[in-house]
């Protein structure tokens, strides 16, 4: 290892690091305001280089062994991160303070080196780094009374995670003596007691994290008690971040018929049971939480898939999702952040109020919903091909028909912005939110470019 | 080259239109309605010429523009015309000024989103006919619900929520086994010939297990059957047309539901030839049922909307027929009807909401001597009343006439060979047009004749821009009973083609020497 490869490979980390260092001073010279602009200009600058190195192949093993870097790992940050701008933007109307901005920026730093971790020790570490500030992200919204229980829900479940992950990363060190996570690929593979106990463990530790049946069922209180930005981060950045970590695990190795149930049949409920919830949910939070649920299953589906593509389409599908889901809060009438405006009926009448705001919510359910030409299909699509040419035929049509009961709930959204009138004792606000605005206008134009080029991008996931 | 650009404009001009319809103001509707019915009009005048040019003699796509798109997966823009799909574009282009003129007073409400939608719809289902791969076929197939599901939805009656919900989950069903079917299809593609590709041209050759074969026809063919709708499938259909604003149940009746049949030409029986032939039986027996359960259907119902919307699901029944006689008139029949029913329930649909708009009812019971009280329009009336019925000198006539003429020649030579099912089905089939004379005549009756009686008399008879649209209308059914010649040569080749992928170059070279003999 030398200064130059620690330097260019981990620049993303470096500028996130060297933002939060900044951001801290500054407002320690009481600049609060000016220290969302910092976190927002070193995550886009992270996520620059990201990208750079992404497009230029970069390969390196900064800490053999333990961190290494590649066009895979790159592009994950990449993702992670583009989506962690949008994010950002949205805080702004609702912390006035750093506290939002600063937890972010560690937690993105977390979420850096679980994408590249190679060793369960990384894994570890990246995943308390990105996990601790996100209890305290949902704790935020103090205003709410729920928040703490949300919170304190999300944390024991988090530890209760943590745990599962210590111990099957331990099993798998008394198994093979070693902590590389190459370990988990040859695990997969072994027919014997230890090392399938030591996959279960680590594989549930991630469903939990992912909020994948049977370990969802924090998810939806955790979504409801955060506010907005917070259930965006949760929704979109952690979940990106645990699933290029799982991806990472599962490395290059095939499945055995075993492993191939067990990372299929929770999935498969999840799919079925977070769409069928959702269509129960008077709140637009928890319905995300449960859409969210289901979206989950998906991308664990992605895993049955042949080796060589499951990475392509685990970005892809986060990509996709994660934008729909961000464009889905952006677009959250402002008055969506207390208990009243939470529910589902207040956006009845929205394109009568901000057409905006209702098209652009409508655009995200629809992608969401993966209805064609927008992005959702396409990643949809993506992971059931692969399902399918693995030679799961019979999953794979499960998993499509259990994407189908999806579609009702989130047309209803589109029913009540478009087709209902206006529900009493929802106040309207004309003001414009700049900073929403903005983050919308952040995500449509990659919901643009992924709609027109699917194939460009997908070539650079390759 | 250029007409291959000019085809491209055709498609993509909608998007345009959507564009404009977001950047106008809504205190302007007569802009944004002007606006769009310019650009639909240019849409058909360069269809138009596009037809003109289209050469009948020339097998294969006309005018293709062959982009890749994902070359990964082996996906191409790939768009252009063929005998399959000429008149469907026309026809569906000529319906897109229509559909703006007919819903100018109508629509007050949303003018721009309504506006938006309707070239939304136009995109989508002009792409569905001109995409030539079957990944560019499911997105525009797809797309089609999104602003069928608002327009209905927004500006339909009174349970029109309910209407419009049923009508997505219904077809959104069978879309979604037709996902799947196609992800299997391209994957054994692949296995079996080491080509990647979603090209119809190269999924033809596919050369499928029969097994396969038989589940990847019933996916695609439950899909088209929902959207035809082939009974029992239907239920949605009613709901939909009757609350549906005029402009939607136009689009619905007009074209929306030929996806379906052209899906089963262009799509779900030549893809699967052995498993197609082997359900030839039940799609002539479906067939039968939907043309005589939606013709008995139409007959007692007493909300006019609802006679046509079941005389749809009649009608549809004879180019089911005409499809799966493979006979090659009976091909040509069902094509032909596909185009008139296309043309006469649009008429019908129009004037329904003509008479809404004055009286604000569509129960018959309310309704009586129209032919008293408004002259021109009954003249109008009556005259798409017989085009349904299939009065010869009308394209109804040429459709209906041709698709049993074609499926009494396959039942006869069945008969022959020892089989006489088709023959009775066959039978029950001619049923249907006297059914089909007595509820349309029914409808005429009740409505024009009698004592005159109308909710909101005294009545302002037609409007210049409704006789108008509906001299247009007329025109063309008048255009497609007297000259059917020219339109069926352009399709011919297609025709000829389909029955040679779906019964297999012995079987066509047996009907040719009989086709050329009657001809």
């Amino acid at each position: 290892m030398n200064v130059q490869t620690l330097f260019v490979s981990m620049l993303p980390e470096h500028l996130l690091l060297g933002g939060l260092c900044v951001a801290l001073v500054v407002d320690m010279l009481g600049r609060a305001r000016a220290v969302l602009a910092i976190a927002i200009v070193s995550v886009a600058a992270a996520a620059l280089a990201a990208v750079l190195l992404a497009l230029g192949g970069y390969a390196a093993a900064t800490f053999p062994g333990q961190l290494s870097v590649g066009p895979a790992t790159s592009a994950g940050k990449a993702i992670v991160l583009l989506l962690a701008v949008p994010v950002l933007m949205l805080s702004r109307d609702e912390f006035r303070d750093a506290r939002f901005a600063l937890l972010a920026l560690a937690s993105l730093y977390g979420g850096c080196l679980v994408v590249s971790a190679d060793s369960f020790l990384t894994l570890l570490l990246g995943l308390e780094i990105l996990s601790l500030p996100v209890y305290v992200l949902v704790l935020l919204a103090m205003q709410r009374p729920d928040s703490a229980e949300a919170a304190l829900k999300y944390l024991v479940l988090g530890g209760a995670a943590t745990g599962m992950l210590l111990m099957g990363a331990s099993l798998l060190f008394g198994w093979s003596g070693t902590l590389a996570i190459d370990a988990f690929g040859r695990a997969l593979g072994a027919p014997e007691a230890m090392p399938r106990a030591a996959v279960g463990l680590v594989v549930s530790a991630f469903f939990l994290k992912a909020a994948v049946f049977p370990f969802h069922a924090w998810a939806p209180d955790a979504y409801e008690g955060g506010s907005v930005p917070a259930t965006a981060y949760m929704a979109t950045i952690v979940k990106a971040t645990v699933l290029l970590a799982v991806v990472r695990l599962f490395g290059s190795e095939g499945l055995a018929p075993a492993t191939a149930m067990l990372v299929a049949v929770p999935p498969l409920v999840s799919i079925v049971w977070g769409n069928v919830a959702a269509m129960r949910q008077a709140s637009f939070r928890r319905m995300i939480a449960y859409s969210s649920i289901a979206h989950a299953g998906f991308l664990f589906f992605a895993l049955l898939g042949a080796a060589g593509g499951r990475f392509q389409a685990v970005a892809f599908y986060l990509a996709a999702y994660g934008l729909a889901s961000v464009l889905a809060f952006a677009a959250l009438p402002r008055e969506a952040d207390d208990v009243a405006g939470d529910r589902l009926e207040a956006l009845k009448g929205l394109f009568q109020r901000r057409p905006f705001a209702a098209v652009v919510l409508g655009l995200a359910m629809l992608s969401l919903a993966g209805i064609p030409p927008l992005p959702g299909f396409v990643a949809k699509f993506l992971v059931f091909r692969n399902v399918m040419a693995a030679g799961h035929e019979l999953l794979a049509v499960a998993g499509l028909v259990g994407s189908y009961l999806g579609l009702y709930f989130y047309l209803r959204v589109i029913q009540y912005m478009f087709m209902s009138p206006r529900a009493d004792g929802v106040e309207a606000t004309a003001t414009l939110r700049r900073y929403a605005f903005a983050a919308s206008l952040a995500c449509l134009v990659p919901v643009a470019l992924l709609t027109v080029f699917p194939g460009w991008v997908l070539g650079m996931l390759r | 080259m250029a007409d291959a650009l000019i085809l491209n404009v055709v498609l993509f001009l909608p998007v345009a239109g959507m564009a404009f319809t977001a950047l106008a103001h809504e205190r302007q509707p007569n802009l944004v309605r002007a606006g769009t019915f310019a650009a639909m009009l240019v849409q058909f005048a360069l269809t138009a010429w596009l037809y003109l040019r289209f050469d009948a003699t020339a097998p294969g796509l006309q005018f293709a523009t062959h982009l890749p798109w994902i070359p990964e997966w082996g996906v191409a823009y790939l768009i252009g015309l063929d005998g399959y799909n000429v008149l469907l574009v026309l026809l569906t282009a000529f319906l897109g000024p229509i559909v703006v003129a007919g819903a100018w007073t109508a629509i007050t409400k949303d003018v721009r989103l309504f506006h938006a939608m309707v070239f939304l719809i136009q995109f989508a289902m002009i792409g569905t006919f001109l995409a030539q791969d079957l990944f560019l076929f499911y997105l525009f197939w797809e797309l089609m619900l999104v602003p069928m599901f608002l327009m209905i939805g927004i500006w339909g009656g009174e349970r029109r929520i309910y209407a419009t919900v049923k009508f997505v989950l219904y077809t959104a069903f069978g879309s979604i086994l037709m996902l799947a079917a196609l992800i299997y299809l391209v994957w054994q593609l692949k296995t079996t010939t080491g080509v990647t590709s979603f090209a119809f041209a190269d999924l033809y050759g596919a050369g499928l297990a029969p097994q396969a074969q038989a589940w990847l026809f019933a996916a695609f063919a439950l899909s088209f059957a929902i959207k035809v709708p082939i009974v029992p499938l239907h239920t949605w259909l009613p709901d939909a047309h009757v609350e549906a604003p005029t402009a939607g149940s136009v689009i619905l009746a007009g074209v929306l539901l030929k996806m379906g049949t052209y899906g089963f030409m262009k799509l779900g029986f030549p893809l699967f030839p052995d498993a197609a032939r082997d359900a030839v039986p039940i799609v002539m027996t479906l067939g039968v049922i939907s043309i005589v359960y939606g013709a008995c259907l139409a007959l007692v119902q007493d909300d006019i909307k609802k006679v046509i919307a079941y005389s749809s699901i009649s009608h549809l029944g004879y180019v089911m027929l005409g499809l799966a006689s493979l006979d090659l008139i009976g091909i040509q029949g069902a094509v032909m009807q596909m185009v008139s029913h296309g043309l006469t329930a649009a008429g019908l649909f129009l004037m329904v909401g003509m008479i809404y708009e004055r009286c604000h009812s569509r129960d018959l019971a309310d309704y009586g001597g129209l032919a008293k009280l408004l002259p021109v329009y009954s003249m109008f009336f009556m005259v798409l009343t017989l085009a349904a019925v299939g009065l010869p000198t009308t394209s109804g006539f040429t459709g209906e006439f041709l698709a049993l003429l074609g499926t009494f020649r396959a039942a006869w030579s069945a008969h022959a060979a020892g089989d006489s099912t088709l023959l009775w089905l066959a039978g029950i089939a001619v049923s249907g047009v006297v059914l089909g004379a007595l509820y349309m005549l029914r409808l005429a009756l009740r409505l024009l004749f009698g004592a005159s009686r109308a909710p909101h008399a005294p009545l302002a008879d037609l409007s210049a821009r409704e006789v108008g649209l509906l001299t247009a209308v007329v025109a063309a059914v008048f255009w497609l009973g007297l000259f059917p010649d020219e339109p069926m040569r352009k399709t011919e080749l297609a025709a000829r083609q389909y029955q040679q992928l779906v019964a297999g170059p012995q079987a066509v070279a047996g009907t040719a020497a009989i086709a050329g003999g009657t001809r």
